[in-house]
């Protein structure tokens, strides 16, 4: 019977519910309650939302009851936290009470209650946001400018007597930024911001929490504008300077682009390389040594090879004669017939046309001993010389002055000028050489001038020694002019080396003679000069005493020629003279002064020139070591 | 059990540093040394152990708040505990001020009293609290090193909170009045559910209490010290 009115019961409540809901009315759904907040730990309030209200008006009921009591309390405030709240003020809240709320859905068609709601005071604190946020730009003298912001706590939050304890935080951004740049406070109501973009408008805002609850809303936006910091000045000034570089700059492009090679040279000087005065780098590498050294001002050098093989050959004869007339000047007396002892087997040619007859006064003495050898023409050559040496070897007079014949070599290829008369000093070693060759062929071939020629060669080259000579010792006027020559030049003295080396004996003192003419034939017609000697005065005579040189048997010291008497126009008696009056500028040893060479010459007393002026010159000039 | 206290050592440095830098942010307070006892000419001034005060009392309701939201959040979801936590703690008998008139009104002489009284009651249940958490089955580590952590503060405070007394009204030396605690059957019963309960309305009453002992000390800190002009 229960069950059956028990199931009744039910079935018309589900009836009547259907009839409801058919009808589109139900019970109110069930509320919920969603937030319960305290502001300042004082009271606090609790929002719900409602269910579906089952299309009919719905009432909503807030009831608790708090912990430790039993009673249940209804909502004080519904309406200052406006709908669907309950606003419990101080009176009814209560801390570190639990609080048990309840809220009820009521319509005609029923009622519903929400889910008791556990909420303690405590622990939903959340504050207000702060108040009166002020912004400040603070611009101290000496200091940057910043950002001075002061706010106020809510005006419900009791701080003053430590009921509770804020702590804020702000946050602040330029206008047109997108994110926040925020800031812990801590406790104070104040904050100062030093990083700041002038010219910009910052937007600020502030919040609060208490110690133990939750953060508040964010404060409404407050906003400043950042002046700039430039000023006007400033912007003047440097404008001022960027315009004064730029043209600056332009300048220094534009002294480059135009001088840009002369300023690399002034900067960077180039690097000078070693000159020479005269020195031209082109003939090294070609390889004329000799052009580059002549622009260097280096003159005769090297020395020309004729010069030296006429010193190299002069040389060579000269060792040989004194070996040979070594014995023979001890026999016999100077005067003699000069020998062409001087001649060496191995001397070359050039000593046969010195030997010639026509060129010096020995030849004519040789013509005697060996007429044919000694007359001969320049073209005598070395194959007669040893011939004719050792047949005057037995002389061992006249050959001396051959041996002192200066080499002339027989061709005359060499050197064909004859050289002016000139100092000999000017004379370079070189020409000297040639000159001596010239001589040697001239004296063949020369006809009267030459003499006088002679005499009037430069009284420096003959010295005093020419006119001062006698007729007897024609070699030794001629020695002495050889002499002369000698005195003037080293090179002279070479050429007499081989009569310094070696003991030349000379048979006769050396003797003056005069050049009286020059014959046709160039033979140079000496007269022995006036002296005290008694020989001499037999020969003051001029046919007699001129004796005929053509021949110069050799070159003594002191630039003086000794001349050897032509055989055939020589009177052999007239050289038979004891030793004449050496010339006093002969310093050689009077046993080299072989004047016995002066041999007596045959025939003729005419001079015969021959080359005899250029000879005369040419051996005086030679000696001098020049020629003119 | 050595490595469990290195470890509860480690994780209690955390919420200790934490506590520092938030009472120095908040107060700018310097730390200074407390007079060791027997100290004659020692002097701390008043303001000191108040700001000390209130650091401590600051600290200990962060961690008990954070202990028990873990606790919460771990082992009491759907069971229901809030409900039965009702009008469950022990120090409930002492007639604490309920709001802030009511605490304004109390003299500062009794308040600083309770606070000593709430805070001697709480030594045997923290005592025991963290012995307890110890044995537990999975006790977190971040429970315990807390319940340890509060345990250690607590008796600090205790020492601070006495020495303000001492300086406040000295010479009046109270019966040492507290609230005792016998929930210690609780913590060590069988039943799962009953335990995790009791474990939940310890931690519970000790948020509650812990934040009632920085209020009161914030309230009388500011009253005492600033002159109610904090």
């Amino acid at each position: 019977m229960k069950e059956s009115v028990a199931s009744t019961v039910v079935f018309l409540l589900l009836l009547f519910l259907n009839t409801g809901l058919l009808n589109g009315q139900s019970p109110p759904g069930k509320p919920v309650i969603s937030k319960c907040r305290s502001p300042e730990k004082e009271t606090f309030t609790c929002w719900w939302k409602p269910g579906e209200d089952g299309g009919l008006p719905t009432n909503y009921t807030l009831t608790y009851h708090k912990e430790g009591e039993t009673t249940t309390h209804e909502c004080p405030d519904y309406i200052t936290s406006g709908p669907n709240s309950c606003y419990f003020n101080k009176k009814h809240t209560s801390i570190w009470t639990m609080y048990i709320i309840t809220i009820n859905a009521t319509n005609q068609m029923g009622s519903s209650s929400s889910d008791p709601r556990y909420v303690d005071v405590t622990y939903i604190v959340e504050p207000d946001p702060p108040v009166n946020l002020t912004l400040e730009l603070k611009q101290p003298e000496d200091k940057k400018t910043y950002l001075w912001m002061k706010w106020y706590p809510p005006t419900l939050v009791d701080v003053r007597s430590g009921w509770l304890t804020l702590q804020y935080e702000i946050r602040l951004k330029p206008e047109k930024a997108t994110e926040w740049e925020t800031h812990f406070a801590g406790q104070q109501t104040q904050f100062k911001i030093l990083s700041l973009y002038p010219g910009q408008k910052y937007l600020v805002q502030v919040r609060c929490k208490p110690d133990h609850g939750f953060w508040s809303e964010w404060s409404p936006e407050s906003s400043i504008q950042i002046p700039n910091d430039v000023t006007m000045k400033d912007t003047i000034v440097w404008i001022f300077v960027a315009v004064l570089s730029a043209v600056i700059c332009l300048i220094m492009v534009a002294a480059v682009a135009l001088k840009g090679h002369s300023m690399v040279t002034c900067i960077l000087p180039p690097v000078p390389g070693p000159k020479i005065k005269g020195f031209d780098t082109h003939l090294l590498e070609k390889g004329k040594s000799e052009e580059l050294l002549s622009a260097l001002g280096c003159q005769d050098f090297p020395p020309i090879s004729d010069c030296e093989d006429l010193l190299v050959e002069f040389l060579e004869v000269d060792d040989s004669e004194d070996q040979q007339l070594m014995p023979t000047h001890s026999k016999e007396h100077p005067g003699q017939d000069n020998k062409p002892t001087s001649l060496d087997p191995d001397s070359d040619s050039g000593r046969g046309s010195c030997d010639s007859p026509s060129l010096l006064s020995k030849k004519c003495e040789e013509a005697r001993a060996n007429p044919s050898t000694f007359n001969t023409p320049e073209g005598i050559e070395k194959p007669e010389n040893p011939q004719t040496k050792v047949t005057r070897s037995q002389d061992a007079q006249s050959a001396r002055l051959e041996g002192k014949i200066p080499y002339f070599p027989a061709d005359g290829s060499k050197s064909s000028t004859w050289p002016l008369p000139q100092p000999p000093s000017q004379h370079s070693p070189r020409s000297s050489y040639h000159n001596i060759a010239d001589m040697c062929k001239l004296a063949l071939g020369v006809t009267g001038t030459s003499a006088i020629l002679l005499d009037k060669t430069d009284t420096q080259a003959l010295r005093s020694s020419k006119t001062t000579k006698t007729g007897g010792e024609e070699k030794a006027a001629e020695q002495k002019e050889v002499e002369s020559f000698h005195s003037k030049t080293d090179q002279g003295t070479a050429w007499l080396l081989p009569q310094e080396k070696t003991p030349f004996i000379s048979v006769k003192p050396l003797d003056y003679v005069e050049i009286h003419k020059v014959n046709k034939d160039g033979a140079l017609s000496l007269l022995p000069k006036q002296k005290e000697n008694s020989h001499q005065t037999e020969k003051s005579g001029t046919c007699e005493g001129s004796k005929e040189y053509a021949k110069v048997s050799r070159v003594m010291d002191n630039n003086i020629l000794v001349l050897v008497q032509d055989p055939r126009a020589q009177n052999l008696a007239t050289f038979e003279e004891p030793a004449k009056e050496a010339p006093p500028s002969l310093q050689q040893n009077p046993a080299r002064e072989d004047l016995a060479s002066f041999s007596s010459a045959p025939s003729s007393c005419g001079l015969q020139l021959g080359n005899t002026t250029k000879y005369g010159k040419c051996t005086l000039l030679e000696n001098a070591g020049e020629c003119g | 059990m050595d490595d469990k206290g290195w470890s509860v050592k480690a994780g209690s440095l955390l919420p200790l540093l934490l506590l520092v830098s938030d009472l120095l942010l908040c107060q700018g307070v310097a730390s200074l040394p407390i007079c060791p006892t027997g100290a004659v000419n020692c002097q701390v001034s008043l303001r000191d152990l108040f700001d000390r005060a209130v650091i401590l009392s600051h600290y200990i309701h962060n961690l008990s708040s954070e202990m028990f939201n873990e606790f919460d959040r771990r082992y009491a979801q759907g069971r229901g505990f809030i409900t039965k936590a009702i009008n469950s703690c022990h120090t409930s008998s002492l007639s604490t001020p309920e709001d802030k008139e009511q605490a304004q009104q109390i003299h500062h002489e009794d308040l600083l009293n309770l606070i000593l009284r709430v805070l001697r009651s709480w030594n045997d249940p923290l005592y025991h609290l963290v012995t307890e958490v110890r044995g537990m089955e999975e006790a977190p580590d971040s429970i315990l090193s807390r319940a340890i952590e509060i345990e250690e503060q607590n008796r600090r405070l205790l020492e601070g909170m006495e020495k303000i007394v001492g300086q406040v009204h000295p010479g009046v030396r109270e019966n040492e009045v507290y609230s005792v605690w016998s929930g210690l059957p609780s913590l060590q019963m069988a039943d799962e559910d009953s335990r995790l309960f009791a474990f939940y309305n310890l931690l519970h009453c000790l948020r509650r209490d812990s934040h009632k002992i920085d209020n009161y000390l914030k309230l009388l800190k500011c009253r005492i010290v600033y002159d109610s002009n904090c």
